[in-house]
Order: structure tokens, then sequence, then C-alpha cells
């Protein structure tokens, strides 16, 4: 009877401690996000040059001071740096990620709107990359130190090397000049959506590939692999322990490579014409658009942490081991 | 189980993959009511004739999918990249109005010529008298709504462009005001000599104010093209105006997409894809020289200056001369393979405001030059004086070619003793532009924004202008500027920026590289895509045609 009862209190216990750690996280978020949002705000009104020197310049015409401080005071550039994170972050709390500096638009839609783009992207060449990589990383570790594990590294190291830029280029130059199945400009239909997809995942293939064989010849050199062949366990048994087993850390590898992704790769957003977040970001940089930069900020860091919370959450499900 | 999660993981991916390239709420793009404007045009423009325009074969480089598209409208449509994109159409906002004159959507009172001359446009001519400008507008002239044009809406053009866009505020302070239908009197507070070329800015666009509902993605105006579709900070549709008030269009339609990169554009072009471009890479220049039957290529001198300022506070007057004797220019335009022409002053030597000279180049009078200052050449080959080794500061930032100018620069200084080190910034107006941190400060930016001199004059030798960072005063210059200021006759004008220019050269204040070349690269048979301006902010017109 006590034991049950003492079972009972444990049981709540520990429910009572997940709640609480469900609890954390968003408010661990919001402090990390916070932390975040002050530094970048903090290096942006470091950094030299201001949007309304920017904007009024961007085509190279000079303008006069007073034009150029008028343009300060309009956009409230005067302001002590505490008074204006206050009122972005402020602004944030209710919902407002405010209006950029380089062509007065608010930002939430014009964020949304390359994150979709670049989610498409991401999540295409993710897919293709896996599709590709998975199989031969199995088969690499497989047929270590033979012909097929050769001729999989070597494509790996190519991959890896090629930067995608030049990829792009290659694509097009072989896809729409010489064997012209593609046309050049395609944005806006599933043509446009193939050569940055393949553009992204051949360099991802080569790292994934490198990646998962690792982990595969790190499980099949473990002693569990050794006893399986030692009780005769015929090989696709194996083969998808082994696997079973490498998921843990291959999901890590993957969400690493999620929040790169979600960054957004600007030379082959500008290459092939997606207006993805990538190329919004860079440009609100070099334009200092300030609102933008925060709410890309407070996007990217969401994203990451969710991405890794998520992460951990699949790498204990799939091994309770380290659920301590 | 599993298979039926990963059938739903690669539905919604292609799901999303189709909604995003069926275009999304925030950049779809903006089909305007285009054909009730052309209705509206073709009501006003009734007695106009009918446009005959001959099914033209297609460029023969043309892929099968855009022959069939052309052949199947039998329409001329001029598919263009654009180096820019703006999110708004607003003709006076910002730069937008570039981009409406670009795409041959809004006209200015008055149009840069080939000559860098203000030439009549919707305006026939603007007399001054004293402080008072009398502009008169051309006849006949329509908005592609059917609206004629007034002189009462061209008032209110400027009045909101000084609203809207603080590098015209000044306008604001101008009294102005219609005296009949087509006769408008702009009085300054002082004498403006260069309102005229003012009016010729893009900006200075005329919109249908009362006709215009939607600013940013469907501005009614004058010009010879409409917009079909906008999608912002993206591509652009644009068709005839068949109601254009110059008379025939030439084209049906244009295609403006947005390319920021050099690589596609060659490849586009070479595709077929695309007919014209400008500001054409020097690697894509050599790849259309070499094949001049396919390409017709035309570079012209721009009005976007590469020059350097070189700080009198920390550099003497004899390294400043030196330093000028030493910087070839013509090797520089050279190495940069034909994107640009090398400077004698910041203006065009076309002008009658670019009439200026510089020494020619001569490294061994450098050398005497600082041997006589009491330099030695020391055992390194560089000079030094008073133990100290002579070392300049170049500052810069890596665009417009700048970054190779600096380390050509470095190059020709060595070879002459002069020691350097190059510090790169990223935002030179607010570092070493705005400090004064730098022995030579590598600068560009468009010299002649309106086909006058005072406006760049004015931005860098005027005492304690933004851009007279080296210290460069004159009293006998000051007092030129001044003279510029208010002088009204144009050859006189053109006397006394030269004069000012050649005191800067003569003090050794500045050296002024090389002028941009404006370069377009056409397909065969197209013309009239502003090639022979040197001005950014010009495209197509009535007269853009495909052959």
């Amino acid at each position: 009877m006590n034991q049950a009862l003492s079972a009972g209190r444990e049981g709540r216990s520990d429910n009572s401690g997940r709640i609480l750690r469900w609890v954390k996280k968003p408010i661990g978020l919001i402090l990390i996000l916070i932390v975040l949002s002050f530094l970048v705000f903090a290096l942006l009104y470091l950094a030299p040059g201001d949007p309304a020197e920017k904007r009024l310049t961007s085509q190279g015409v000079a303008v006069t001071k007073e034009v150029l401080d008028a343009e300060r005071e309009r956009l409230g550039l005067f302001r002590p740096f505490l008074v204006r994170y206050g009122e972005w972050l402020l602004g944030v709390f209710r919902g407002d990620l405010g209006v950029s500096f380089k062509d007065d638009l608010p930002v939430t839609p014009k964020l949304m709107t390359g994150l979709l783009k670049t989610v498409i992207l991401a999540s295409a060449s993710l897919l293709l990359s896996l599709t590709v990589s998975f199989p031969l990383a199995v088969l690499a570790a497989w047929k270590k130190d033979r012909i097929p594990d050769h001729a999989v590294r070597l494509l790996s190291f190519f991959g890896n090397s090629l930067p995608n830029f030049l990829i792009s280029v290659l694509l097009m130059y072989l896809l729409c000049i010489r064997i012209r199945v593609f046309p050049v400009i395609a944005t806006g239909s599933l043509q446009g959506l193939f050569m940055p997809v393949v553009s992204l995942a051949i360099p991802m293939t080569g790292r994934f590939i490198r990646q998962m064989r690792a982990e595969f010849l790190a499980q099949l050199s473990e002693d569990y692999v050794g006893g399986m062949r030692m009780r005769g366990v015929k090989e696709r048994f194996l083969i998808l322990n082994v696997i079973r087993n490498s998921l843990g850390h291959i999901l890590t590898i993957i969400a690493l490579q999620i929040g790169t992704l979600m960054g957004g790769s600007v030379v082959i957003e500008n290459i092939f014409r997606w207006p993805g977040i990538g190329k919004l970001v860079m440009d609100s940089v070099t334009a200092r658009d300030y609102p933008v930069i925060m709410g890309f900020v407070l996007i990217m860091g969401t994203i990451y942490v969710v991405v890794n919370q998520l992460a951990d959450a699949g790498f204990h499900a799939l091994d309770p081991r380290g659920q301590a | 189980m599993k298979k039926r999660v990963l059938a739903a993981c690669l539905a919604v991916v292609m799901g999303m993959s189709l909604s995003a390239c069926g275009g999304s709420a925030g950049t779809a793009p903006v089909q305007t009511d285009a054909p009730a404007a052309e209705q509206q045009a073709d009501t006003a423009a009734e007695t106009k004739e009918e446009p005959s325009e001959t099914k033209e074969e297609p460029a023969e480089t043309k892929t099968d999918e855009q022959d069939a598209q052309t052949e199947s409208s039998g329409e001329k449509i001029l598919h263009a990249a654009a180096s820019f994109a703006y999110p708004s159409l607003d003709v006076h906002k910002e730069y937008y109005g570039w981009y409406t004159s670009i795409y041959g959507i809004s006209e200015a009172l008055f149009k840069m010529d080939e000559n860098m001359n203000a030439a009549p446009c919707l305006a026939k001519s603007a007399e001054a008298d004293g402080k008072t400008w009398t502009i008169t507008l051309n006849d006949g002239i329509a908005f592609s709504g059917g609206n004629p044009l007034t002189a009462e809406m061209v008032v209110k053009n400027l009045k909101r462009l000084a609203e809207v866009n603080e590098r015209f505020a000044y306008l604001g302070e101008f009294d102005m005001s219609a005296s009949d239908e087509k006769t408008l009197i702009i009085t300054t507070p002082e004498i403006y000599p260069t309102l005229r070329n003012d009016l010729a800015s893009p900006e200075c666009g005329i919109v249908d104010l009362d006709a215009t509902t939607d600013f940013d993605q469907a501005p009614v105006c004058t010009g010879p093209f409409v917009i079909s579709k906008f999608q912002p900070e993206g591509d652009v549709e644009v068709v005839k105006n068949p109601a254009y008030w110059g008379g025939d269009v030439k084209l049906d339609g244009a295609v403006f997409y947005y390319m920021q990169e050099d690589d596609p554009k060659l490849l586009a072009m070479q595709s077929g894809e695309i007919d014209c471009y400008n500001s054409v890479s020097s690697a894509a220049l050599e790849v259309y020289k070499a094949d001049p039957d396919q390409y017709n290529v035309v570079s012209i001198p721009g009005a976007r200056l590469q020059f350097y300022i070189l700080n009198e506070k920390t550099l003497d007057d004899a390294v400043r001369e030196a330093v000028n004797l030493t910087v070839d220019k013509d090797k520089i335009a050279s190495y940069l393979s034909g994107t640009v022409s090398a400077a004698v002053g910041p203006f065009n030597t076309g002008a009658a405001y670019g009439k200026v000279t510089v020494p020619a180049v001569d490294t061994e009078k450098a050398k005497t030059v600082l041997e006589a200052d009491g330099y030695t050449l020391g055992s390194d080959g560089i000079y030094e004086k008073d133990g100290k080794k002579l070392s300049v500061n170049i500052a810069y930032y890596a665009a417009r070619s700048l970054d190779t100018l600096a380390l050509l620069i470095q190059e020709q200084l060595k070879a002459v003793g002069i020691d350097s080190t190059l510090t790169v910034e990223e935002d030179p107006d607010s570092t070493y532009i705005a400090t004064g941190d730098f022995d030579l400060a590598l600068y560009c930016m468009i010299a002649d924004k309106a086909g006058d001199p005072l406006y760049f004059i004015d931005s860098t030798l005027k005492e304690g202008a933004y851009y007279d960072c080296g210290g460069f005063s004159d009293d006998h210059c000051e007092e030129l500027i001044e003279q510029l200021r208010y002088e009204t006759d144009s050859a006189k004008r053109a006397a006394l920026a030269n004069e000012i220019v050649q005191i800067a050269i003569d003090d050794n204040a500045f050296g002024y590289v090389g002028l941009f070349n404006s370069t377009t690269v056409l397909r065969k048979g197209v013309s009239g895509f502003a090639e022979n301006i040197p001005f950014d902010f010009y495209g197509i017109d009535a007269t853009t045609d495909i052959q």
C-alpha cells in the first residue's frame, strides 16, 4: 500500500516535472530572443552608416547634410538607443514588427513572403538531398573500402567541394544553353524550382553522405553488430538495426542543416531570382533596414531554438536511454 | 502507417511548392486594369491613326517557346533585364521614378538628351526672368487615361513631390502657380538657373493625380507605355499606350525581368530570352564583342565617376603632385576592360563644362618632385624623409570596381617609390568620408545628374561640403562657386565650372580616374533602349523597336 502511494506520488511528481519543463521552454525562448534582439540592435547601432543615408544615396546621388538630417529625423534616428529599442520591443509584444526603413512597407508581410519562399526551397532541397544521400551513405558504409564506397566518397568529395554558385551557373549553362530543357528565366513555375533546388542539394548531399557514412560506420563497429552477426542474423535485419540506432544522430545533423537552410542562400536566390528571406535580409543589411533585420533575427532565433528542441525531443524518442 | 506519413510529408512539400509558384499575397503580381486604361485612351484618341504594325519575325536566336509566344500573339514585345526592382511605382517617391521612366511609363517636363541637354518633353520651353520661370507645356498632351495635361496638374505634381521626397523638399519653397492651361509660373526665393535641369529628373515625372487610385501599382502617366503587370521588387510588364501624345509607339509592350546577377543575364541573352540590358559586366562584354553578328554593344562614357580625394591635411603638396603624376588612368581603364573610360575631369569631355586639362602621367617627374621636396630613395625602393618611409593610406570600399582601383593605384605608386596601405570600409560615408581618416580616399558617385556641373561642384569642392573631406579650400574657387550658383547663361556657367574644377586639379586635391561607361547590349535588330544617353534613368520609349 505504502509502495503504491509512493509510486503514485513519484508519478505525479514526474508529471509536474514534465509540465514544468514544458512551461520553462517558451519562457527560455522568450528570454533568448530578448537577449539576442538586444545584442543585434546594439550591433546595428554601433555599425557605421544609417538607413537615411543608404536610402537617399542608393543610386549614387550625393545629398546635402540638411536633407540627410531631415530624413534621419523622420526615421527617428536621433532618439536615444534605449528609447528606440524599447519602442521596437513594445511593438513586438503588440505583434507589430514595424515598418521598413528602406521603403516604408510593413515588415511582417515582407518577412513572411520571403520566409515562405525559403521554406519551399529549403524543404525541397532537403528532401532531395536526403533521398539521395541516405541510401548512398548506407551503401558506402556497408561496402566500406570497396568500389561502391570509393565511388560514393568520390561523388561526395566533388559535391562537397563545389560552391553552389558555380553549380548554379554550370547547371544553367548545361540545361538552358546546351540541352535547352529549361529556360534561364523560369520563376513562378515548378521548372523555376528545379535548378535552385538541385544547386542547393548537391553540396548538401556531399556533406550528408560523409556525415551519415561516419555515423553508420560508428554503429557498425559496435559490439551488438558483431553479436548479431555471430548469431547469424540476416544482413537486412542488421542494416535496419544499424539505421534505427543511427537515426538519433542523423536527426541532429539534419536539424543543424535546417537552421542553415532557413537562413536562406543569398547567392542561389540572386542567381535564380528566388525572392527568399536570404536575399531580403542581405539587402536589408546593406540598406541598414533595422526593422527588417530585427524581425529576421526574431524569426530565425525562434526557428533555430524550436528546431533544436524538436531534434532533441526526436533524439530522445528514438533513443530513450539518454532521457535520464 | 509510415508510408502514409511520408506521403503526407511529400504532399505538403509539393503543395507548398505549387502554392508558392502561384505567387503569394505579398508579392503577387498586380494585374492592373490595363484594358480599361487602354479603352479610355482609345476613346480619348479616337482621331488618332490606328497603329499599323506588321507582324515582325522574331529574332533568330529566340527560343522555340518565345517564338511561339511572339508568333501566336503577333506582337512586338521587348524582353529586357533590369538590375534593380522596387516595391512601388510611385513616380515621386524615393528613386522609383527612375524605373517608371525606364519602363516608359512616366515622363518629366524635360528629358536629358545624348548631349547632356535638358531637351523639351512635356514642356516645350522654360524661360527665366530673374527669379521667375515661365514654363510652357507642349500641345496635345494627354495622360494614358485620356485626361489632358494641364499646368495646374503639373503644379500639383511638383507640390506632391516636395512633400513625399526629401531630396526635392526644396521645391516646397518655390511659389508655383498655373497662369493658364498650358503655362506655369515658378518663382524661386533666389535666382535658380538649374530649374530646367532639375525638372528633367525622372522623379519630376507627371502623374494624373485625379485619375490615379493606386500610386504604388498603377500610376496614370503620360508615357508611351502603361503598366499591365507589376510584381513588387520583381518583374514588370508594360503595354503600349495607344493614345500616346507623342505619336506611334513601335513596340506593343515590354517585359522587364529583375535580374541582379551578371551570369544569368548573359545566359538569358544567349538563350534568346532577353533582347537587351545595360550595365554589362566586363566578362560578358568580351562574349558579346566576340559575336558581332548576334549582338550590338553600345558603350559611351556615363555620368558615374570614380575619383579619389587627396587629403591636404596629411599629404604635402609634393606627395599629392607625385601621386597625380603617377596614377595612370588609361592603364586602369584598360585593365577594367571597357567598363570605364579614363576621365580628365569629373565630367564628360563632350560637355561644355568638361573642358579641363590634367598633366600627363610622368613617373620620372613624380620622382623629381619628391626628391626636390627632400625625399630620398631608400634601399627598399621606397622614398623616405627624416627617417620616415613615405606611405599613403588608401581608403576604399568594395563596390563599383574601387577594390580593383585601390590595388592598381597601390601597384603604380609602389613603382615610383611610394608605399601604401589599403583600408577597406563597408560604408565610406560614415567612416573615412565623415572622419577624414585617410590619405587617399576612393569614391564613386554620379557626377552629372542632370546636365549641369553645380551639383557635383557643390558636393565636393565647396568648402565644408560633405565630400570636401580632404581639406581643399580656395577663396577664389569659393567666389566662382557662388557666381556659378546664380549664373543663368549656359556658356558662362560652363566657363565658370571649368575654371573651378581646374583650380582643384592644379591644387592636386583630387584625382578623377574614370567615368563608368554606360554599356548596353542589344540583340541585332533591337534599337532605342536609351543606349546613347549617358544617364541611368532612361530605357524604352516610343522609338524603341525590334526589327
